[in-house]
């Protein structure tokens, strides 16, 4: 509250008898009170402090933590790009991509409910189609249609798409080399989770399989001590198949800027050749150009650690053997080259 | 205030031929620090150096006491890295970037998920930091990347054109978030940019790189007074001051009645008052004209040979940079 200025003391009184002189000062003051404290230039205002209506206040907080070492740098990647697949807040990967991982999981799994369902009915000729047996072993792993066309290839190509060329095409790659992480490291996480995710699929079913048929038929010792080499055969085989798959498509996801042309490339790089080694062997009776395509020799390795009839036999499997290994090196040589170079301070 | 986080002695890179950084001498304060130089300077090779990203071919530096060639892994960690351009994955929200930037660095994602929010918060993306980056405008985006660099407290941050590509409310929160974190958080900042006042406002120094080469370093009020000037607002006889002051061997620069003369010495007032009162003219204003970083830069370049008009026509425009770049007289084809 603010005390009310004092009257002047040399104004002249008001008057508002009739015979008063008409000046205006008597109705003006009457409309603004007096003419009391004007000379002082100041007017009585609230004291109050008004509210500042602050909702944002910019403060410095400082974090004295320790930073974990590499395992758990590495750690970080390799989770990122795995829990994506299952939640929010990790790797976005496409709701198609995961949609098609769990379609293309179940459908694996296929054989392994079918021996389950002929163990559980005792039909036996559904057994013989379905149950473990050396050629079905292969056609989990390695079998043409539809496995590696339908299934193994496009998972592929799905998950190599964008794994390392969405770091070139947003340039995250900044937010890797700007950190404590190598070159090294980062390939080989990003390398590590695309092949976890597939061996999932591939391995995991191949296991699940093997193991359906020991709890639906009830396999002993002597049936398991029988077939253990040929699902280690298979097991093998489908490692060879995860790892070049993956290296093939992450090569390709290193050179490129988007998703689709390593995805495409992947596609043809393992339908084309083999496509293209078919026609030459149909028409011309010439095996050779099936060296060219990364599925025939690893299915030429994969028939022969599993010991089923070879689709090729005109060369040794060591062709193909060596085939698969050069072909690997070569991805493996254009993904280290092409992750060396990338940038941190522009892409 | 004067601990060294960065220091080079003979500090060189050459790609084959070409040498990218040339016996560069450096010491860098405590401190904000703008990094300038032309396109092709060497600033970008530089960074990288001191990031431990690449090998130096000759000489050798030190980061926060790690050196630059055996432990850029410890320099990475200590540091926060801001780059000029696009370094978020747009499908990700912003609290999820930031934290998972955090875990990169080798923090718990418990705890890189708390320091994200304080992040966040502090760069003032407040509640848009559980939207996706893709719908951020390019100053959320800046801030994500600041947020991003900021995560693990880093003792320097090194800001590649953090404001680049503002408009001016979200330019104005940058800078003063860079200067809080210096003044508040007595952190050090060392920024790359091409806008003088940015660099001016939250720098008090300055490292000029030109062709590899260090041009100028140290205080911005230090190397201001290379380039003093004393301003004078002339009425009546303007021309003729300006001949008188030629004439007593005065460098002149002269706007309408507005005249900067270069200060050469404690007389140089006297000079100026002497001739005006010969010819006849009126001073009616006279101050020591205080420069601007532009200015400074201007002048450094207009010693090393360029005749440019602005720090734009070197650091903004590459293609404008290539024509002023490597001036004849300096073996290149001309500005």
């Amino acid at each position: 509250m603010t005390e009310e200025p004092p009257l002047r003391q040399d104004a002249p009184p008001v008057q508002f008898d009739a015979a008063a002189p008409v000046t205006g000062q008597g109705r003006m003051d009457a409309a603004w009170g007096s003419t009391a404290g004007d000379e002082d230039l100041s007017t009585p205002v609230a004291n109050t402090p008004a509210a500042s209506g602050e909702i944002f206040s910019q403060e410095y907080k400082p974090w004295n933590g320790e930073l974990n070492p590499r395992w758990m740098r590495n750690w970080a990647i390799l989770r990122h790009h795995l829990l994506g697949i299952f939640k929010k807040g990790h790797r976005p990967w496409g709701m198609p991509t995961r949609l098609f991982i769990l379609v293309v999981f179940i459908a694996s799994l296929s054989n392994a409910g079918l021996t389950l369902i002929s163990g559980l009915i005792g039909e036996s000729t559904l057994h013989q189609l379905w149950g473990v047996s050396r050629d079905n072993l292969y056609g989990h792993v390695l079998g043409f249609f539809p496995r590696n066309v339908l299934y193994y290839p496009i998972i592929a190509a799905l998950l190599v798409g964008s794994v390392i060329s969405e770091d070139r095409q947003h340039g995250t790659s900044a937010l890797y080399f700007s950190r404590p992480i190598t070159r090294f490291d980062y390939v080989g996480m990003k390398f590590i989770s695309v092949a976890v995710i597939q061996s999932i699929i591939v391995l995991l079913s191949l296991t699940l399989y093997y193991f359906a048929e020991i709890i639906a038929l009830g396999r002993g010792w002597a049936w398991i001590m029988d077939t253990f080499p040929l699902f280690l055969a298979a097991f093998l085989s489908g490692v060879m198949l995860v790892f070049t798959y993956t290296s093939i498509g992450l090569a390709l996801s290193s050179v490129s800027k988007g998703k689709f042309f390593p995805g495409i490339g992947l596609l043809s790089i393992v339908l084309g050749t083999k496509v293209l080694a078919v026609l030459v062997s149909t028409l011309f009776d010439r095996e050779i150009l099936y060296l060219l395509s990364p599925y025939d020799c690893m299915a030429h390795v994969g028939q022969t650690l599993i010991g089923t009839q070879p689709t090729y036999d005109q060369y040794s499997w060591t062709w193909s053997l060596a085939s698969v290994i050069a072909m690997n090196a070569i991805a493996l040589y254009t993904l280290s080259a092409r992750v060396s170079s990338m940038e941190v301070t522009r892409e | 205030m004067d601990e060294l986080i960065i220091k080079t002695t003979n500090l060189t890179k050459s790609y084959g031929p070409h040498v990218a950084l040339d016996n560069l001498n450096l010491a860098v304060k405590k401190g904000a620090t703008g990094l300038l130089g032309p396109n092709g300077a060497g600033k970008s090779t530089f960074l990288k150096t001191i990031l431990g990203l690449i090998q130096a071919t000759e000489g050798e530096g030190t980061v926060l006491g790690h050196d630059i060639r055996t432990e850029g892994d410890a320099i990475r960690a200590r540091i926060g890295y801001m780059p000029e351009y696009d370094a978020l994955n747009p499908d990700m929200d912003a609290i999820h970037q930031v934290r998972y930037s955090g875990e990169l660095l080798g923090m718990n994602p418990t705890i890189a998920l708390a320091r994200a929010h304080e992040s966040l918060q502090y760069v003032g993306i407040g509640e848009q930091r559980y939207r996706n980056i893709g719908s951020f405008s390019t100053g959320m985006k800046q801030a994500t990347k600041l947020a991003c660099a900021l995560i693990h407290d880093p003792e320097l941050i090194i800001a590649d054109e953090p404001s680049n590509g503002l408009d001016a409310k979200a330019r104005e929160f940058m800078i003063q978030t860079l200067t809080t974190t210096v003044q508040s958080g007595n952190r050090s900042v060392l920024m790359a940019s091409h806008l003088m006042d940015d660099v001016e406002r939250v720098c008090d120094n300055i490292v000029l790189l030109h062709k590899g080469k260090l041009a100028a370093q140290g205080a911005i009020e230090d190397l201001k007074a290379i380039d003093r000037e004393i301003e004078i607002h002339v009425w009546g006889g303007a021309t003729r001051l300006e001949q008188a002051l030629h004439a007593d061997g005065l460098t002149v620069r002269r706007e309408g009645r507005v005249m900067r003369i270069a200060h050469t010495g404690e007389d140089t007032s006297t000079r100026i008052l002497r001739c005006a009162a010969e010819t006849g003219a009126q001073v009616r204003r006279m101050h020591e004209y205080e420069a601007s970083l532009e200015d400074l830069f201007l002048v450094i370049m207009e010693n090393l040979g360029y005749d440019v008009k602005s720090s734009e026509d070197l650091l903004a425009s590459p293609a404008l940079a290539r024509k002023v770049d490597a001036p004849a007289h300096m073996g290149g084809g001309g500005a």
